[in-house]
């Protein structure tokens, strides 16, 4: 891994130098094909580079109210997603800019248009407008308790849609909403009546890259922070398995190195056809630097090591919203083989890769790599005779890890879905799928 | 054993030492003729004088060396406690009039006291098994001039093999033990005043077991076998002449391997091609190879069954391509997934699971190549049948509950580097059914059958 992502690396920073010089729709074109060879992968370099394109979006892309900055964005971000749906994060990171764009944009519309927003209708769309945060407490409320006793808040919020005074207001204020934006826009519906002028869209502009900014912040805080609960998950003479640590992983098992004494094992890669050379050499040199014993295991099933095994810790791609975590292909067989042996089970992710999506077929997720990596061309009668199949990625089943560490902490699977509401907005989740009916 | 591992190292010396001398003969040999012949008008009194000279160099250069041995003989015990602690055991059963044996004793008692403090000296020595996986078994290997000089030719080549993974599978295994041994018994004449049944087994075929243990441990099946031919010699009339009883060894050797080994592998692949379905709708999930899958899937397709195979390969031991370009050959549709990613996917287009045991645990568990484990759990999740093929002689009467009790350590990957289980445990309950040659069982009814077989 650490060879190959730096090969990636090295495309990542060629990207992201080249966004200034270049105009932005062919920046935009660089990073799809980009994606679209695979160029650019794995979970971290793809956020990295939705970041920076996005910001790059809200920085130079004409819009002149939010919901044409919407509009750019999630265009964009479909495009990307459209480029390499197996990656996940990048749709995250455009949820999470479209959500910072109606946080700013309704935070605005708190100070100068207060009433107006509060009292818009929507023509179409289920979602009141300025009312995300209502909507998430609704949404949570709904979810935790049937009772009736937890309605008054649902009413009052539903109150908002439909207000008495409805018909009125929707004369008075739906034409210049509909002025310029689409009607079926759902998007659009948040906020029908927000016209700023050029320096509210300067003052929304500036907050929104500055928003981006900690999104990539925190990205690259990632693994610091998940490395801090290290000590607490690893003890003093543990067996800890590891499999085809990356680099998250290994921050974390090497933070953990510092205090603690205990044992590696690091599930590896199969042999490829051509390389030979050792892998993970340098995390191994740094962890028997400190004094920690590393052992490579060259089995693809690791049931047999189970029984010794402590703790397993898988660095994730993507976890989905049911708690299934996207991770390297052998991950799955290895959780299946902890589970037998009531063996912890870890995953490391950042936030940024949790996605509200949950797939319907688990094969979906399931990236299909090159066949060639372990069947020679050459080999005509394996070519013509068999089909090959290298799984790349898969989906281990949320039933079978026991806890997922982010950088904001350690959590339990019920725990996902109130981090999902927190990061993402309801109008978001879907949004690669509205806008495709459209044209 | 202890003593041949403990030997090398001054035995090694030994002959250089004595090479040296020899070189330095000749040498001096050569001056005597040079000098001879280039001198042969001075007088014969130099030359006297020149041989005398040479005697004493030599004695001198001898006490020299003798000297130099006895300083450097106390080394290498101390550099390395671990050889001495093996040569102080192999030190008490020898004879004491070897002349190194004196100063190996002087040096193991001062080495004894000093080997106490560096303790993880040994350890760093040899870096190889991780310490958690160190009590497993591993083939070694034995170099041929270390081996017993009773070990018979055959044997010998057969150890190697074993140790090299020549030959790997059990009953691969046990059928070419058989074989060797029964080229031990037709090159074995009794000695005088001795019977075949009394002396066979103890000076002859013992040495040949130590020997190919040693190479590589023991799979169950030679286990099982050996002990059945012990019991064949004990049971020959000591007045039976040594040709009758050597001709009813070999013939009972024959029949075993018939019975056991060749007649068994018939039935259990019959029997397996047999369980696939007609209909032409079954997928076969197979994991990496074993020819006893293999047969049974050539024996279905040449029956006219239509059917397809999806085979998951073991990622670091890739005996699957192979296997597949065989089944492709035999025109039977294959899906190749070289590692263990996207099983459950693999698994839920399969209708049923084969795969083929090492041995069998008389708790039901089944010894197999590992991964196996991972492959028939995953299978038994999603409620699929898992069939394993095993010949009755790999069943074993002992228990074993996790795979790190009876396994083996890779030979060529078994440091921290590169480490590698060969074998996994898989529970009764993953499997849904156990091939034999007496028909088809449940896992749990190994002991039975175990009980059925001490019968026979």
């Amino acid at each position: 891994m650490p060879s190959v992502s730096s090969g990636h690396a090295l495309d990542l920073e060629k990207f992201l130098k080249s966004l200034k010089g270049q105009p932005l729709e062919a920046s935009i074109n660089s990073l799809i094909s980009l994606l679209k060879r695979r160029q650019i992968k794995g979970s971290e370099p793809c956020a990295v580079a939705t970041a920076h394109i996005l910001l790059q979006v809200v920085a130079r892309s004409k819009w002149h109210d939010v919901d044409s900055l919407l509009a750019n964005v999630s265009r964009t971000g479909r495009k990307l997603v459209g480029a390499q749906p197996n990656e996940l994060v990048i749709g995250n990171i455009v949820r999470r800019v479209l959500g910072l764009i109606r946080d700013e944009a309704s935070e605005d519309r708190g100070d100068t248009a207060d009433e107006s927003a509060s009292d818009a209708p929507t023509p179409t769309d289920i979602v009141p407008p300025a009312s995300s945060q209502q909507w998430t407490t609704r949404r949570l409320d709904s979810a935790s308790s049937a009772a009736p006793a937890a309605r008054p808040p649902i009413v009052s919020s539903y109150s908002s849609i439909n207000p008495p005074k409805s018909l009125f207001h929707l004369l008075s204020t739906s034409p210049p909403a509909d002025g310029d934006v689409s009607p079926f826009r759902n998007s659009g519906a948040s906020t029908p009546t927000w016209r700023g002028n050029s320096s509210q869209i300067h003052a929304l502009r500036s907050e929104v890259i500055d928003g981006i900014e900690e999104i990539k912040d925190e990205i690259s805080q990632v693994d610091d922070q998940i490395a801090a609960s290290a000590e607490v998950q690893i003890h003093p003479g543990d067996l800890v398995l590891v499999h085809q640590p990356s680099t998250t992983v290994e921050r974390f098992i090497l933070r953990a190195a510092q205090k603690r004494k205990f044992t590696v094992l690091i599930a590896v890669a199969p042999p490829r056809r051509h390389s030979a050379e050792s892998q993970h050499a340098t995390f191994r040199k740094k962890l028997s630097a400190a004094g920690i014993t590393v052992v490579n295991v060259m089995n693809g099933g690791l049931m047999a090591y189970m029984s010794r095994v402590n703790k397993v810790i898988i660095g994730a791609r993507a976890i989905v919203a049911t708690g299934g975590v996207v991770a390297d292909a052998g991950a799955a067989a290895i959780t299946r083989a902890a589970k037998e042996q009531g063996t912890a089970v870890v995953v490391l992710s950042g936030v940024y890769k949790l996605s509200p999506e949950s797939p319907f077929d688990e094969s979906s997720l399931i990236e299909w790599g090159d066949s060639s990596t372990f069947v020679s061309f050459a080999d005509g009668p394996l070519v013509c005779g068999a089909e090959i199949r290298t799984a790349l990625t898969e989906l281990i089943q949320p039933e079978l890890v026991d806890t997922y560490i982010t950088n904001l902490g350690t959590h339990s699977r019920d725990h996902l879905s109130s981090l999902i509401s927190d990061h993402y907005k309801r109008e978001d989740a879907d949004f690669h799928i509205w806008e495709e009916a459209e044209p | 054993m202890a003593a041949e591992g403990g030997q090398p190292a001054p035995k090694s010396e030994a002959p250089a030492e004595k090479k040296d001398q020899a070189q330095d003969q000749k040498k001096g040999s050569k001056d005597q003729t040079k000098s001879a012949a280039a001198a042969p008008a001075e007088g014969a009194g130099e030359k006297k004088l020149s041989n005398a000279e040479l005697k004493k160099k030599a004695k001198e250069e001898k006490a020299a060396r003798r000297a130099a041995a006895k300083v450097s003989q106390p080394q290498p015990p101390a550099s390395a406690p671990g050889q001495a602690g093996d040569g102080a055991k192999g030190g008490k059963p020898k004879p004491k009039q070897d002349g190194q044996q004196a100063g190996n004793q002087h040096g193991g008692k001062a080495a004894a006291p000093r080997s106490a403090a560096p303790m993880p000296a040994p350890k760093e020595a040899k870096p190889s098994v991780p310490e958690c996986f160190s009590h497993l078994a591993m083939a070694k290997g034995v170099h041929l001039t270390h081996a017993d000089k009773d070990v018979h030719p055959a044997v010998l080549l057969l150890g190697q093999q074993m140790s090299t993974m020549a030959i790997s599978d059990s009953t691969t295994r046990l059928e070419a033990t058989l074989l060797a041994f029964k080229k031990v018994i037709d090159s074995y004449t009794t000695p005088h005043g001795t019977t075949l049944s009394r002396h066979f087994t103890s000076h002859v075929l013992n040495p040949q077991i130590v020997y190919l243990t040693a190479c590589r441990p023991m799979c169950f099946s030679m286990g099982n076998a050996i002990r059945w031919l012990k019991l064949q010699i004990s049971k020959i009339d000591i007045d039976m002449a040594d040709s009758d009883a050597k001709k009813l060894l070999c013939e009972a050797i024959d029949s075993f391997i018939h019975e056991r080994i060749t007649l068994a592998d018939v039935v259990i692949v019959s029997t397996a091609a047999d369980m696939i379905s007609p209909n032409g709708d079954d997928v076969i999930l197979i994991y990496a190879h074993h020819h006893l899958v293999e047969r049974a899937l050539l024996r279905a397709r040449a029956d006219g069954k239509r059917f397809k195979v999806i085979l998951v390969d073991d990622p670091f031991e890739r005996v699957g391509l192979a296997h597949a370009k065989t089944l492709a050959a035999a025109g039977i549709p294959v899906a190749y997934a070289p590692d263990l990613g996207a099983l459950r996917t693999n698994l839920q287009e399969a209708t049923t699971v084969l795969v083929a045991a090492e041995g069998m645990f008389s708790n039901g568990a089944m010894y197999a190549r590992a991964g196996t484990c991972d492959v028939a759990t995953a299978a038994f999740d999603l409620g699929m049948r898992v069939t394993a093929l095993c010949e009755t002689i790999n069943f074993t009467e002992r228990v074993s509950i996790d795979s790190l009790t009876y396994n083996e350590i890779d030979p060529e990957r078994n440091t921290d580097e590169e480490f590698r289980l060969l074998f996994d445990t898989t529970r009764d309950k993953s499997i849904s059914a156990v091939v034999t040659e007496l028909g088809i069982c449940s896992a749990k009814s190994v002991p039975a059958i175990l009980r059925k077989l001490e019968e026979l």
